[in-house]
């Protein structure tokens, strides 16, 4: 079971449009479901997204404009919950504590986030946390130094393996995270 | 006499000196089947032998003289009593005598004048024969040979092409050429038409030969005209500006050298009639005459000697179109003086290539000069000279036209 | 019972052509039976019976084509007779003249042919006079369907034998490929009235059926000068001097559209382009000189078409010109293809009063193709086409075309191509006269355009460096960017706005100069042009060059050392924000502008240029003005609240006195939100302000406030014990108990074991107090992973002890 997931696209206000080379990684029919953090900011990206998979979930960024996004989301993909959130909602910005009591709340096994567009996949307390940084590379004025990057996770049964793709000048790096779930 | 089934009778046969090698041509006899004769040109010498041979041997044949004469005669059907003859010769062939056996006798008209051609038509008939009589009391024996005479011509001096301006008033206006107004029987006419103002709807235009005997004179003066041949020379309706070739061979075709008024006793003139067909059947026709003449077979033979045989002929005749009046057959000297003729013509007649239609109808001095020109001297008599010539226009009722019916 | 039976015109058709049919058969029988006992006169003699058939005027062309068919096919028969007897040495005296005495012409003209080809077959030193007579002598036939064909079969049997000879090698009998062009040239001529005549034959009301006739027959004419283009005799010389002249002579004379438009393509499609190459100015001034109905246009398009086909082809081929690129490949140097063809279809457009005014533009298109696929390099031709067309209309006194009008949709196309061609934005801004051009089409044509640009050169990523450039395409761009005098006014669909200016908001990114002051210089023109936009457009389109603004004042941070006032120009940079925000402001806009103030602050904060405390603050304080005086919904209050002190927390250049009014602004302003458990967690998140929140006053350390953190907690304790909902009460109780733990376990020393227990025991207490539901379901679970957490961090041996911890 593939899922994307990816964020903070921030297009048209900050980015032009997603890095070509993602563009043509991502072809529709072979992604199941679509988990974004948010901040899409315009219908177009939305429906980019739906052109790739029929099932998109989204949670409302610092930056979106539409109210029918909810702040946090859970989602059940095979055996575990995900949970999503865009985390500007969580004081201080990508503390793990803090998205710690996210998770805790949430009771899921997987808690997604963005907002400071820096890809992060760690495991805390046995759950797993994922970051998929902006998709776009968008600016952010705590982070000059944006990598412009997205997650598929291939979901089989209690385990998650993480894929993170980052573009590295104008390379596409892929790197792979397994996470298990007890 | 045998008419009574006695006395003595006799085959006469007269033998032509070299006849096995003598040229044989078909002449259409009184009953118009044809017979092939030997063949005499004018001023040949008429030479042989008269046999006699007796039917009854050992009885002899008593005779007041033998003679063989040479005719030329002119019958006239309507007076069939009344033969003219234009010449006539005799030999004494025997003295009044009795002959015993078979008897050989030789005679000769030497270099005899034959001035006219063999001719049998609708209503005159010229012919020569040989008649050998036996001369007795109660009935001579009499034995013809019609021999075959043509008269050969030398070309003709003036030979200038036919050229004229026809129409109707502003219906059609057409200019037609023959290369000649003389041809000679194995001849080709070649002409065209050209078309300077069509407004009728033509659906094809032949060319037709029409032959025209005249006999008698004053009040028994008869006319017969017989159409030779009809020849299509254009399909379809042309435009303004079309030109269309003309080309006629004439070998095929059962003619005679125009004859003018042999003895006074009768003409055969030919004319080419140009007519024109239009969609609703109404024919549009101008007659021409032309003179036709007979040319030596042996000068002919020896002027495409060295060709590729009959091809070549054809062929020469093919390229004359675009080279009127040159006839390959003529001197040089002869074309010459026809190109500077035509020259001349268009030195004088400086307006000819821009003269408007409307000049047509007028009488305007150019065509004149122009039509006067082109024609040779011999037409001019049928040929008015004021403008331009009017066509003739038949009323078409369908009635006449089943000759123009295609050929099936 | 009627006693005639009606028949369709088909079935009269077949009646008749099965008539005809028949005769042929049996006709053709005999002929071949006559041939097979030698009897030649008697075979000719069926043969002209069977072409007598040809000579019906009651066959459709097709049917009269079937019979042709199946009459020449016997006629074959006869030529093999003839060409055998021919090889044998058995000549036929006199042959060429004897069938010369048929009567009928058509049948005699078939017959001719097919006797001239076996001589000249057996003997090719007739060929040169055969040829020429059969030519004249086919004159003959002046109706035009008759003559079509039988001047087809004349063509069709001397195709073999035409002479193909270079003039000085030949042999005068034999002929030369001279004598072969005449030839053709004129059978073509003939043919070619022959088929212009069709046309005005018959009643007008049949020109349609007419027509449809013509263009069946088309073939036969055009066939002629495929023949010419077989001969490879026919050098360019022989093309240039004789061969085109003649046909040009011919196509132009005939003053009949459709034989023009039809010949002019066949000389295109049959002759190679190397020939075309070298005659355009005679076969362009030919074509200027057409009837009015010949559509020129789509003969000179053809024809341009081909010949930029043509030097692709060559492509890779040795350039003709070696070092020499300019010049486009196969094309001859001495040719110079694109300025013949402009100069010569301006002649068109000029002398041509009846052209259509879309074909004038049209051939511009073409024009342009041409000029892309042969020099491409060669912008200054395609402006050429720009101005030529922007004359056209002046002088067509166009001042604006309607987009659907045909004249519109021609000239979108031609805006278009440049557009496709380049997918370059910056060369398609070389062409001096697009704009002007683009001037000439409606409202809704420029937009079209507008958005067409504007997407190609965000597909293609396309970077616009330089400020001229910008404000270039910006006014390119104009129907987009703001409202025009002849906008329709009606009322806008808010969706499709949206859509477009997102994609002019893209757009944005792409004005981008290494240059700083370069860069800010496109910033402020580009401002200048999308702020006219009004309030609908600029929420879209400023938000970006915001953005663009705070990433250019990194830039100068990060080249400080080699530009000495970039601490002005990042004031200045600032100064352009604020004001460009201001007018976010006074489009009536809250959120966005809250968003990009607090965005504001925090590249301040992050920038550190002189003075920057002082503007962060205003930023800062302007995001809390318009937090209080335009955001009302309370959802929106706390989405607002919370971003601010998520950014204040963030935030470290402020001195004690600016930030702990701002702190406690933030905490009051979270516990005024309107309802309980926003109050409640407001207050919760305004905590960390104290713990973690930075300033100069504890050296940009975060600030520790123990006591604060706790005063924080606590009102939030008290804010959910006012909660009427029990399952909110509970909900609030468990949020703040991790709050708790969160700053119990970074050490807060407020904080004890005995609070946390106090915390857990009114949770203890209340759960079970909860109706089951899926609410009481997951706050159970969310107390119980809080539980599981403590429980956790217990046993990891280096967290803070917690001794004493009831649960």
């Amino acid at each position: 079971m593939l899922v994307l997931v990816l964020g903070d696209l921030h297009i048209p206000h900050r980015c032009s449009s997603l890095p070509a080379k993602f563009k043509k990684l991502l072809v529709p029919g072979r992604i199941q479901h679509i988990l974004c953090t948010g901040n899409l900011c315009t219908k177009e990206s939305y429906d980019y997204l739906k052109t790739l998979a029929s099932d998109v979930h989204v949670v409302r960024g610092d930056f979106d404009d539409n109210l029918n996004y909810p702040e946090q989301k859970v989602v059940t993909v095979g055996q575990f919950r995900i949970g999503l959130s865009h985390g500007h909602q969580v004081v201080p910005w990508g503390d793990p504590e803090s998205l710690a009591l996210i998770q805790r709340q949430l009771d899921v096994d997987i808690l997604i986030s963005g907002h400071t567009h820096r890809f992060e996949a760690y495991e805390h307390e046995n759950k797993f946390y994922i970051n998929p940084g902006s998709a776009t590379g968008a600016y952010n004025a705590l982070d000059i130094q944006i990598t412009p990057s997205f997650v598929l996770m291939d979901i089989q049964n209690t385990t998650v393996v993480t894929y993170v793709y980052q573009l590295v000048g104008d390379e596409v790096k892929v790197e792979r995270i397994e996470y298990k779930k007890n | 006499m045998s008419f009574f089934g006695f006395g003595q009778s006799a085959e006469v046969d007269i033998y032509l000196d070299g006849q096995e090698t003598r040229k044989k041509v078909e002449v259409k006899g009184e009953d118009n089947k044809k017979e092939l004769l030997y063949l005499y040109y004018d001023g040949e010498t008429i030479s042989g032998k008269v046999n006699v041979s007796l039917k009854k041997a050992g009885s002899k044949l008593e005779h007041q003289g033998i003679k063989i004469e040479f005719i030329g005669q002119i019958e006239l059907f309507y007076d069939r009593g009344n033969h003219h003859e234009f010449i006539s010769l005799v030999r004494e062939l025997a003295r009044p005598g009795e002959m015993i056996a078979h008897t050989s006798y030789p005679f000769d008209f030497l270099n005899v004048e034959k001035p006219f051609e063999v001719y049998t038509g609708a209503n005159v008939r010229l012919r020569y024969f040989l008649k050998v009589t036996i001369i007795r009391r109660l009935a001579d024996i009499v034995k013809e040979l019609d021999i075959a005479v043509h008269t050969l011509s030398s070309y003709p001096e003036m030979n200038n092409s036919i050229k004229m301006e026809v129409g109707i008033e502003d219906c059609l206006h057409i200019e037609f050429e023959y290369n000649k107004s003389k041809y000679h029987l194995k001849d080709v006419i070649v002409g065209k038409i050209y078309f300077l103002l069509v407004r009728i709807k033509i659906k094809h235009m032949e060319i037709a030969i029409i032959k025209r005997e005249t006999t008698g004179m004053g009040p028994n003066m008869f006319t017969e005209n017989e159409t030779i041949a009809k020849y299509e020379i254009m399909d379809g309706a042309p435009v303004k500006g079309e030109s269309i070739p003309i080309r006629v061979f004439l070998a095929g075709y059962d003619l005679t050298p125009t004859m003018r008024d042999i003895n006074k006793k009768f003409s055969v003139r030919y004319f080419l009639n140009l007519v024109l067909m239009d969609t609703e059947d109404r024919r549009y026709f101008k007659q021409q005459e032309i003179t036709l003449w007979r040319k030596g077979e042996k000068v002919r033979k020896q002027m495409h000697g060295g060709n590729s045989g009959n091809v070549g002929n054809s062929m020469s005749q093919a390229q004359q179109q675009n080279e009127q009046n040159y006839d390959p057959n003529e001197s040089n000297n002869v074309r010459s003086q026809e190109s500077e003729h035509l020259q001349e013509d268009v030195f004088r007649d400086g307006k000819v290539t821009s003269r408007s239609i409307d000049n047509f109808q007028g009488q305007d001095p150019n065509i004149k000069v122009m039509t006067q020109s082109s024609v040779s001297e011999n037409d001019v008599e049928h040929i008015p000279q004021t403008k331009i010539e009017n066509m003739e226009r038949e009323a078409g009722d369908g009635q006449n036209d089943s000759s123009n019916e295609p050929e099936k | 019972m009627p006693s005639t039976q009606q028949i369709s015109p088909v079935e009269e058709q077949e009646k008749l052509l099965d008539e005809a049919l028949g005769v042929v058969k049996v006709q053709a029988f005999q002929m071949k039976r006559c041939l097979d006992k030698m009897k030649l006169m008697d075979a000719l003699k069926h043969a002209s019976a069977m072409l007598t058939e040809l000579r019906t005027s009651l066959l459709s062309p097709k049917s009269y084509y079937e019979l042709y068919m199946a009459i020449t096919d016997e006629l074959r028969h006869m030529e093999l007779y003839l060409l055998d007897e021919f090889q044998k040495g058995r000549k036929v005296t006199d042959l060429y003249e004897l069938v010369q005495y048929a009567g009928n012409i058509v049948p005699r003209l078939y017959l001719l042919i097919t006797v001239g080809i076996v001589y000249i077959k057996s003997n090719p030193q007739l060929k040169r006079d055969i040829l020429k007579d059969l030519v004249e002598m086919c004159r003959g036939v002046q109706h035009p369907l008759r003559g079509l064909f039988l001047r087809n079969y004349l063509l069709q049997c001397t195709r073999n034998v035409l002479p193909d000879v270079p003039e000085e090698e030949s042999n005068l009998a034999e002929g030369n490929v001279r004598d072969s062009i005449d030839f053709v040239l004129m059978n073509f001529a003939e043919m070619n009235k022959l088929w212009v005549r069709m046309q005005h034959q018959g009643h007008s009301r049949e020109r349609q059926h007419r027509e449809k006739e013509r263009e069946e027959l088309r073939i036969l004419v055009g066939t002629n000068l495929v023949r010419l283009s077989q001969l490879e005799s026919v050098n360019l010389e022989k093309y240039q001097k004789i061969v085109l002249p003649g046909i040009l002579e011919q196509v132009v004379s005939c003053k009949d559209s459709i034989a023009q438009e039809y010949l002019m393509e066949c000389i295109i499609q049959v002759f190679p382009d190397e020939f075309h190459l070298q005659t355009l100015n005679p076969f362009l001034k030919s074509c200027a000189e057409l009837e009015p109905g010949v559509k020129v246009k789509n003969i000179v398009i053809s024809l341009m078409e081909r010949l930029a086909t043509f030097s692709q082809r060559c492509e890779g081929a040795p350039p003709n010109n070696i070092g020499d690129s300019d010049y486009p490949p196969g094309i001859p140097s001495n040719v110079q293809l694109f300025e013949i063809f402009s100069d010569q279809v301006a002649s068109i457009i000029a002398n041509r009063q009846d052209l259509p005014s879309e074909d004038m533009i049209s051939l511009q298109v073409a024009l342009v193709n041409l000029a892309h696929k042969c020099y491409p390099k060669r912008v200054d031709y395609v402006d050429k086409v720009m101005l030529n067309s922007v004359e056209v209309f002046q002088r067509l006194g166009l001042e604006k075309v309607e987009s659907n009008s045909s004249v519109g949709k021609e000239l979108q196309k031609l805006l278009k191509l440049p557009v496709d061609n380049y997918n370059n934005l910056l060369t398609l801004l070389k062409l001096k006269h697009y704009p002007a051009l683009l001037q000439h089409l409606d409202f809704y044509g420029r937009k079209y355009l507008s958005i067409y640009i504007l997407s190609n050169a965000l597909e293609h990523e396309t970077v616009i460096p330089t400020q001229e450039q910008v404000e270039q395409a910006l006014t390119l761009l104009t129907t987009v960017i703001s409202d025009q005098s002849d906008q329709p006014k009606i009322e806008v669909d808010l969706e499709e706005l949206a859509e477009e200016q997102s994609l002019l908001a893209r757009l944005v990114h792409q004005f981008m100069s290494d240059i700083p002051d370069q860069q800010y210089l496109i910033l402020t023109s580009a401002r200048k042009a999308l702020a006219t936009g009004g309030a609908l457009r600029v929420k879209h389109t400023l938000p970006p060059l915001i953005f663009q603004a705070y990433q250019l004042a990194y830039k100068y941070k990060e080249i400080k050392s080699e530009d000495e006032v970039w601490e002005k120009k990042c004031q200045k940079i600032f100064q352009f924000c604020h004001a460009t925000i201001t007018a976010l402001v006074k489009a009536e806009l809250a959120e966005l502008p809250l968003r990009l103030f607090l965005q504001g602050a925090l590249a301040i904060d992050q920038i550190g240029f002189d003075n920057h405390e002082t503007v962060a603050y205003e930023f800062l304080s302007q995001a809390f003005s318009l937090y209080e005086d335009e955001i009302s919904d309370s959802k929106a209050q706390l989405a607002a609240i919370t971003l601010i002190v998520g950014t204040l927390e963030q935030i470290s250049c402020f001195s004690e006195e600016n930030s702990e009014p701002l702190r406690t602004q933030c905490a009051l302003a979270a516990s005024k939100l309107l309802k309980k458990p926003d109050q409640c967690r407001g207050v919760a998140t305004c905590s960390h302000l104290f713990w973690s929140g930075k300033s100069l006053a504890t050296n940009k350390e975060e600030v520790h406030d123990g006591k604060k953190v706790v005063d924080c907690l606590k009102k939030g304790l008290r804010i959910a014990k006012q909660c009427m909902d029990i399952g909110v009460q509970v909900q609030l109780f468990v949020e703040l108990l991790n709050h708790y733990i969160y700053f119990y376990e970074k050490g807060n020393d407020q904080i004890t074991v005995q609070v946390l227990n106090q915390v857990i025991a009114k949770i203890k207490e209340e759960l079970p107090n909860l109706e089951s539901s899926d609410e009481a379901e997951q706050i159970t679970k969310h107390f119980n992973n809080t539980l599981e957490h403590l429980k956790l961090s217990i046993n990891s041996s280096e967290s803070v002890s917690y001794e004493g911890l009831e649960f």
